[in-house]
């Protein structure tokens, strides 16, 4: 077992710069995952502080309903956030696969092979959680500067505190060693599977699993939280739970319902491929931008409010009660906007590195490196409009028979909306973009020998 | 020009229909670090002539197929295709050239796991402008031509070895290339698949009016083209000439008892 552990850092090197960037872009999820959870989770208690100690009378009056929103907030980003976490656990183990592999064919038994993965995974777990941690740091003076409640949530508010720090110095890592020992198990289970790289059906009942424990960890801390309104709460989460449960069935179909739409219509090389690959895993394609999906929707409903409210004449509390909910749903849109940036991002270098040998030959073969990126572009691209601006633009449509010319005479909402959605798809390609590296040195190298 | 190749229109053996000479290289040197792989390589190679490249590991035959295909760019030395000095084009220009008047097929894993194996042979006709419709159509006729009627829409994944390897044929043809090269093209299969791989490999690209560029460790596979040299620590050491094409040969060397499309 030592041996083992000990030969650990020289798989490291021996991947090279590959798995250097890939590590990185582990601990970056890892990192990005653990700041904004600290953040999320650090706005609702700044919400719960504000309603146990109100400073107005409006606070007194509306305080309560504040932490209902940020609790549909925390469950919104909530599935985003496990999924980036869980991303990043696999990308880790991604670049080992094949060494670990050789490892197994060599004789070390299956229990060190798990134990070394575990141990890499939950060292990037840890490295990422101390860096979202730093991160939270940063962001929290940025968080204070959005108003709430005719004021601003103090830095001392939204501070989680050295418990808080503690639960995510430890649920991190842990959380990033099971999803690494599960993406392993297929290198467990058969070595000679992952030396061909056939991977074998996914594990439905994992993810089940994954759910009933986020589900039960909620309960449990919704309940500890000192059963404020706890039935609105429940039913609250009851309904998103199934939003989301439905959204998921759906969402993975859809998009190859989409897929199909697009390869029937591929007159280029890069639309056909593009098509081919969304086809291929409609459910990969689905993790980056599903959160995008009830954020977007809830989003404009909200966007949609002000509006409304404007028409109807109503009070200044009304009024400041709107403005808050339309920034809280952009807020929220945003974190799962930035959510699916890292998330297209680690998929995208998972992507490239598993198909390294035959991106690099058919670049040596003359297919050019531009191709490559067109394609990227419209694989994430296509989804992303879908689902994050679709999501977004059906609500909107849903209510503009309420909305009628208010649209037009108080189109503040629906400016901020837009804005969010522009910047937002800006960010995802950016992080696309940000993998050209990678795939250029991929496509530069002859060196195409079987691994 | 350059569009589509068609399967069936085969101008013969020797396709004298080509103007002026072939592929050649006059002093080819490459160096990687202090470590010289080429030294000074002479090449020539007629059109529709095929040429197998041997020699001992490490001896550069990589390093010279991709000198000659306009992978690498040599440190010394030129490259003519057809007359035209092609070794030091920009990168830009070589893929183009590699695109339009080259074909590759590698050991194994050239084909695009999510394309189906028409799409994989359609995919270098379409980047060299021809329509889906059409590049599809003659990726068909050339997948039927090799065997392999009836898997158009297999993924790589579902092929066997030697299948896979006839796809990537078809893709290395489609585009009607001046040059085949080969690294290697049997590597990965059993000696019957592999004969039946250079069989066909030999013959279309014959057929096509192409030259064939094969890099081998196998005796076996290099008879089956009409050349042969023998590199050496960067150099070529030996040159052999076939003078009178005797197929069937190597065919009954090979492929006796084995027969069938595997
Ligand atoms: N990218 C590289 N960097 C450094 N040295 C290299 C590189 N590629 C090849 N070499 C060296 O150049 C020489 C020729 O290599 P080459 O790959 O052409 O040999 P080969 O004849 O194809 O061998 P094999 O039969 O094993 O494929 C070898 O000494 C090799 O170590
Ligand atoms: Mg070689």
């Amino acid at each position: 077992m030592r041996a083992v552990l000990a030969l650990a850092p020289r798989l490291r090197t021996a991947g090279g710069s590959d798995t250097r960037l890939t590590t990185g872009l582990a601990v970056l999820a890892f990192a990005v995952t653990t700041a904004l959870t600290l953040s999320v989770v650090g706005g609702l208690r700044g919400f719960m502080a504000r309603a146990a100690n109100p400073t107005s009378q409006y606070e007194v009056d509306y305080a309560e309903p504040y932490v209902w929103l940020a609790w549909i907030a925390v469950v919104l980003l909530l599935v985003p956030l496990v999924t980036l976490g869980g991303a990043a656990a696999r990308l880790g183990v991604a670049r080992r696969d094949a060494r670990l592999a050789t490892l197994r064919l060599l004789g070390v038994t299956p229990r060190e092979v798990v134990v070394l993965t575990v141990v890499e995974t939950a060292a990037q777990g840890l490295a990422g959680a101390v860096a979202g941690m730093v991160l939270y740091g940063v962001l929290l003076p940025v968080w204070s500067l959005v108003p709430f409640m005719g004021s601003h949530l103090t830095v001392g508010e939204m501070w989680v505190g050295a418990p808080g720090l503690l639960v995510a110095a430890v649920a991190v890592p842990l959380l990033a060693a099971v999803s690494g020992a599960v993406s392993l198990r297929r290198v467990v289970v058969s070595p000679l599977g992952v030396a061909r790289r056939q991977t074998p059906r996914r594990l439905g009942w994992v993810r089940l699993l994954v759910a009933v424990v986020g589900v039960g960890l909620f309960m449990v801390v919704s309940v500890a939280g000192g059963g404020l309104g706890a039935a609105v709460i429940g039913v609250l989460i009851a309904c998103l739970g199934i939003a989301f449960a439905t959204l998921n069935a759906v969402g993975p179909w859809v998009l190859g319902l989409y897929a199909r739409l697009l390869l029937w219509r591929a007159r280029t090389p890069a639309r056909l491929l593009a098509a081919r690959r969304l086809l291929d895993d409609p459910r990969a394609a689905w993790r980056v931008v599903g959160g995008l999906g009830l954020a977007g929707f809830v989003a404009g409903c909200l966007a949609v409010l002000p509006a409304l409210t404007m028409e109807a004449g109503s009070s200044a509390e009304d009024r400041l009660m709107v403005d808050d909910l339309t920034t809280g749903a952009m807020l929220t849109l945003v974190i799962a906007f930035v959510l699916a940036a890292v998330s297209a991002g680690v998929a995208q270098a998972s992507a490239v590195l598993d198909r390294r040998r035959e991106y690099a030959l058919q670049h040596l073969a003359g297919v050019p490196a531009e191709l490559f990126h067109e394609v990227r572009r419209r694989e994430v691209l296509g989804p992303l409009l879908l689902v994050g601006v679709g999501s977004a633009a059906v609500a909107v449509v849903m209510l503009s028979p309420l909305l009628g010319f208010a649209g037009v005479t108080n189109p503040r909402g629906l400016l901020l909306l837009g804005g969010c959605l522009v910047g937002g798809v800006l960010l995802v390609l950016a992080a696309v973009e940000s993998t050209r590296p990678l795939l250029r040195q991929v496509l530069a190298s002859r060196d195409v020998r079987p691994d | 020009m350059h569009t589509t190749g068609t399967p069936g229109a085969a101008p013969g053996a020797a396709a004298p229909t080509r103007t002026s000479d072939g592929l050649r290289a006059r002093g080819l040197v490459h160096r990687f670090g202090s470590t010289t792989a080429l030294a000074g390589v002479d090449l020539d190679l007629a059109p529709g002539r095929s040429l197998a490249v041997m020699g001992p590991s490490g001896s550069g035959k990589s390093t010279l197929l991709h000198c000659l295909a306009g992978i690498l760019v040599p440190d010394d030395g030129s490259v003519t295709l057809r007359g035209r000095e092609v070794a030091r084009l920009d990168e830009r220009e070589r893929s183009l050239l590699r695109r339009r008047h080259y074909g590759f097929v590698f050991q194994f894993g050239q084909l695009l796991p999510e394309l189906p194996a028409v799409e994989n042979v359609a995919l270098p006709a379409m980047l060299n402008g021809a329509p889906r419709a059409r590049a599809t159509e003659h990726a068909r006729q050339w997948l039927v031509r090799l065997g392999l009627a009836g898997m158009e829409e297999r993924r790589p994944g579902e092929l066997s070895g030697g299948q896979a390897q006839r796809v990537a044929v078809a893709r290395a043809l489609i585009t009607g290339p001046d040059v085949v090269f080969a690294d290697e093209p049997t590597g990965a299969l059993d000696q019957a698949t592999g004969a039946n791989v250079m069989r066909i490999l030999t013959e279309t690209t014959r057929a096509a009016g192409a030259s064939l560029v094969v890099v081998t460790h196998d005796k076996g596979v290099a008879d089956w083209c009409e050349e042969r040299i023998e590199v050496r620590d960067g150099l070529v050491v030996g040159h052999h000439v076939r003078e009178s094409w005797d197929g069937a040969a190597a065919r009954a060397d090979l492929s006796a008892g084995h027969g069938g499309l595997r």
